[in-house]
């Protein structure tokens, strides 16, 4: 300890307070050492102090930590806006055609706030900056910023859309989960199961599988006939 | 006879689409039919339960609920439309919007005059049915719940609706409620909702619903007092039928099996009656949707394509061949087009049409062999049509090098180009919007011109321009005009004579040469499913939907020799009691005697020489006569030589001498690829 507490030549009366198991059992018998009140008081003190010196400096470590953040906020954003000279000269400029793109760019949309339009005229005006500057391919007018997809209202007609709710529910009620329904091949092979001859099941070979290798077996095949018939003419040619 | 070497096709992967509703009309002993994908078909039980018309469907149609006003159909659906069918035109005659959304279930009254629908938004609407269409009348009671069923009182004052836990009773003059029933109270631990798939109301004031548990229950509409109830199964009950005595209920589950009810009195001679289950049936693998009850039969239609005609014995007079269970999957029509010389198939499905050439083999072998390929069949094209019609009609001509296709609103011919491994199609522009509506099409033996069965019993001649055109010629009309499409053709090898039929069952034979009418067949009383002009003597061979058969010689405008006989002895009895009509027929040019037809389950050669066989002799006696010596089969033989190896038949066509092509559709292929059936627990699987 880099630091003792002033009472600490009284403090050992405060120790076996804190003595471990294996001792408390050798003076289990004897009665427990008196304490001065004084003595007492001085140790919670140094520890109170203790407690409150660790808080603090936590805070400070915090503080520390947000004006570090902030600065560094404060350096990015400068970083993303143009330089001063560039801005001014554009705030000079008319400022027409961008914000009325940026009217367009919202017909349907119910945004309040000017100063989301001002923010998509500056981001626009960027944007066009850009391109003159980086020649970037970006696209005026075909931005889709917000939650909203346009749809042909001829497929999103009410009636189909309440002709799929029967459906849904007519097909709900009856393959749904309390239907009951069992496999085409397992309700034709009881049949077979219960015979007294005993037949193998319906689809015992399901015509699905391997297809992919039987199709590529067939265009092997089709190449291989077509060289063969090659060769062939080239044989007899020459 | 003759040895064939046979194509046996099983790549025509038609599934049929499964029966949604069904509409019994007493009046004419005819069954409206509509399926779930939009197609409405009529049945006409007198002649012979032959699928007399059929209006194909569309993509966006769906229908949900089928009534008779009299002699109109009416269906509703999805779409929130009440859509009136023009069944002499075979095509939507009008619709008016119900207003309410989706349609749920619609239902006639008594007298035909008025008609009420269930709409998703839980409101009935009441329709005036008017010469010309359907009137909006009054909006009745609206709550919240969708109205999944409906039913008219006998008397036409009260409406009983269905919907989701409960029932509702409708006075129609007020348009109020006067009851409401929750179908749920008696269910114990209730964690679901009950829907009520189906309602009827009898006229004693007894409400019959069926719902989702599987449970039958009789309310008393007055007091909202629950009379009786029966759980017929696990599994939802989904359609219900009354006959017209209302003494037998027909009910139809999710499981496949169809239960009848009747009202019996409890004890012998006492004058209390009960509904009591009695006859449990099991005819179709997956959900029944829609039952209907005619005054003698059970009829009921599943998802699994199938329409399943039960008479009952107790209503039958003849316990004969007309007592016989009745089961229809496969459509009453060809779907299949065969260019023999180029050996080509052309397969017609709802929305799209698939081209195939047949494969061939270089090998030999004896009867029951089965012989290699050396080529294998190829998939050459597939056409889709554009649009959510579906295909009317469509056919490919003998030399495969064009292809016709028509929905309700578009024509389309397409001229095929083979080179040496590839096709190229070319779709031919500007073709005449005169050939509208078309329901056949048949292309003639030389390819060079088209015949276009159209509306009101006209036929369209188009000729075909070589590079790729085609120009209108002419249009035959009957001399006396009909009101009906025409929906079977049939043209002689030479290009001289066309025959038509139309839905009045009018057969009319045109001579080509000169454009004119020639004669009119005399009337049957039966519907004509097939027929064919013989390419040697010119003969017309058609077909009946009672399974008779006629020939009648077009020269001479009269019936032939062959065929007076054959009406003087009578068909035998097992040619009679066939199920299936026969849907094509065909000759063969090495052997003029010969008549090749075939109906779903069999396939026949009539040989005109041989002695016909009468009712004693066995009709199929193919099987013993490949036994019998050379000498002890003469006295045997008979004209019939029926062919039952290849079931069930989409297809059957003669190649050439030695070969031919055998189409199936075996309906095991079908089953695996339709929607899900319910699961049965069998004890030791």
């Amino acid at each position: 300890m880099a630091r003792r507490p002033k009472g600490s030549a009284g403090g050992r009366g405060a120790r076996p307070a804190v003595v471990g198991p294996s001792s408390s059992e050798d003076e289990a018998d004897e009665a427990p050492q008196e304490v001065s009140f004084g003595v007492a008081k001085e140790a919670a003190e140094t520890e109170r102090k203790l407690a409150g010196e660790a808080a603090r400096r936590h805070r400070e470590l915090l503080k520390e930590k947000r004006r570090r953040r902030q600065e560094l906020f404060a350096e990015q954003k400068k970083r993303k806006l143009l330089p001063e000279a560039v801005l001014q000269e554009l705030a000079a400029a008319p400022p027409a055609r961008p914000e009325k793109k940026a009217a367009a760019a919202n017909p349907g949309k119910r945004r309040g706030g000017g100063a989301v339009k001002q923010k998509q005229g500056q981001v626009q005006r960027q944007g066009q900056v850009k391109k003159l500057v980086n020649k970037d391919k970006q696209r005026k007018g075909t931005r889709s910023t917000g939650n909203y997809t346009a749809v042909c209202l001829k497929d999103q007609s009410l009636t189909g859309l309440q002709q799929q709710l029967a459906k849904d529910f007519i097909n709900a009620q009856l393959y749904g989960p309390h239907a009951n329904r069992a496999q085409p091949n397992e309700y034709f092979s009881l049949e077979n199961k219960k015979n007294p001859v005993k037949k193998a099941a319906v689809q015992f070979v399901d015509k699905e599988w391997g297809q992919e290798k039987k199709q590529k077996a067939a265009r092997f095949r089709r190449r291989w006939l077509s060289t063969q018939l090659k060769m062939l003419t080239q044989e007899a040619l020459s | 006879m003759g040895e064939f070497e046979v194509h046996r096709v099983r790549f025509f992967g038609l599934v049929p689409a499964g029966v949604r509703c069904l509409a019994w009309q007493p009046r004419s002993d005819r069954l409206g039919l509509a399926r779930t994908d939009g197609t409405v078909e009529v049945y006409n039980f007198a002649a012979n339960y032959f699928q007399e018309k059929v209006i194909p469907g569309h993509e966006a149609r769906s229908v949900e609920a089928l009534c008779w006003a009299g002699d109109r159909l009416f269906g509703a659906g999805l779409s929130g439309e009440i859509t009136e069918y023009d069944l002499a035109g075979l095509c939507v005659a009008c619709s008016v919007d119900g207003c309410g959304g989706p349609i749920w279930s619609m239902a006639v009254n008594s007298s035909g005059t008025q008609l009420a629908i269930g709409c998703d938004d839980g409101s009935v609407k009441l329709f005036q049915v008017v010469p010309g269409g359907i009137q909006f009348e009054q909006n009745l009671d609206r709550r919240k719940g969708r109205i999944l069923c409906l039913s008219w009182h006998p008397l036409g004052t009260h409406i009983a609706a269905g919907s989701i836990d409960n029932v509702r009773v409708l006075d129609v003059c007020s348009g109020q409620t006067v009851q409401r029933i929750m179908v749920n109270y008696h269910v114990q631990k209730v964690k679901q909702e009950c829907i009520v798939w189906s309602i009827a109301f009898l006229s004693s004031g007894t409400v019959v619903t069926s719902d989702s548990f599987g449970r039958v229950q009789f309310w008393d509409w007055e007091q909202g007092t629950l009379l009786d109830s029966h759980t017929v199964s696990n599994s939802a009950i989904l359609s219900l039928a009354v006959s017209e005595k209302e003494d037998s209920i027909i009910v139809g589950t999710s499981a496949g099996a169809t239960y009848q009810f009747q009202l019996l009195p409890v004890k012998l001679s006492s004058q209390e009656k009960r509904w009591i289950r009695t006859k449990p049936f099991h005819y179709h693998t997956h959900d029944v949707r829609a039952v209907a009850h005619s005054s003698t039969a059970l009829i009921s239609g599943g998802l699994d394509a199938q329409l399943v005609i039960r008479p009952l014995m107790e209503k039958m007079q003849d316990k004969g061949y007309e007592a016989v269970l009745r089961k229809f999957t496969f459509p009453h029509r060809r779907l299949v087009s065969c260019a023999r010389e180029a050996r080509l198939l052309l397969f017609q499905f709802s929305q799209h049409l698939e081209l195939w050439r047949l494969g061939s083999t270089n090998g030999t072998g004896k009867d029951g062999d089965i012989l290699p390929l050396s080529s294998m069949p190829e998939h050459l094209v597939q056409l889709k049509s554009k649009g959510p019609e579906h295909i009317y009609c469509s056919c490919i001509s003998p030399c495969g090098s064009w292809v016709a296709y028509a929905t309700a609103s578009r024509f389309h011919l397409y001229r095929v180009h083979y080179e040496d491994d590839s096709v190229r199609i070319e779709k031919i522009p500007k073709v005449s919007k005169l050939l509208l509506p078309a329901y056949q099409l048949q292309f003639s033996s030389d390819s060079s011109s088209l015949f276009v069965a159209s509306a009101r019993g006209s036929v369209h001649v188009v000729l075909l321009l070589e590079p790729g055109g085609c120009r209108h010629l002419h249009t035959l009309r009957p001399p006396s005009g009909s009101l009906e499409a025409v929906y079977l053709l049939a043209l002689s090898v030479d290009g001289r004579w066309l025959a038509a039929v139309s839905g009045d069952w009018a057969i009319h034979v045109y001579k080509l040469k000169r454009l004119k009418h020639h004669c009119t067949v005399p009337m049957y009383s039966c519907a004509v499913t097939a027929l064919a002009i013989h390419p040697v003597t010119n003969d017309l061979v058609i077909a009946y939907s009672d399974q008779q058969l006629f020939e009648f010689s077009i020269p001479e405008k009269q019936y032939t020799d062959w065929s007076r006989t054959v009406q003087k002895s009578g068909l035998h009895k097992v040619w009679l009691e066939r199920d299936s009509p026969i849907t094509h027929i065909t000759f063969n040019p090495k052997n003029p005697s010969h008549i090749l037809l075939h109906d779903i389950y069999m396939f026949c050669i009539i040989d005109k020489s041989l002695p016909l066989p009468d009712n004693s002799a066995l009709l199929m006696n193919q099987c013993i006569l490949k036994q019998l010596p050379e000498s002890a089969r003469q006295q045997q033989l008979h004209a019939f030589k029926i062919c039952k190896k290849f079931q069930p038949l989409l297809f059957a066509d003669l190649l050439d001498e030695k070969c031919l092509v055998m189409v199936e559709r075996p309906i095991m292929d079908i089953k695996t690829q339709l929607p899900l059936p319910t699961q049965q627990k069998k004890f030791g699987t």
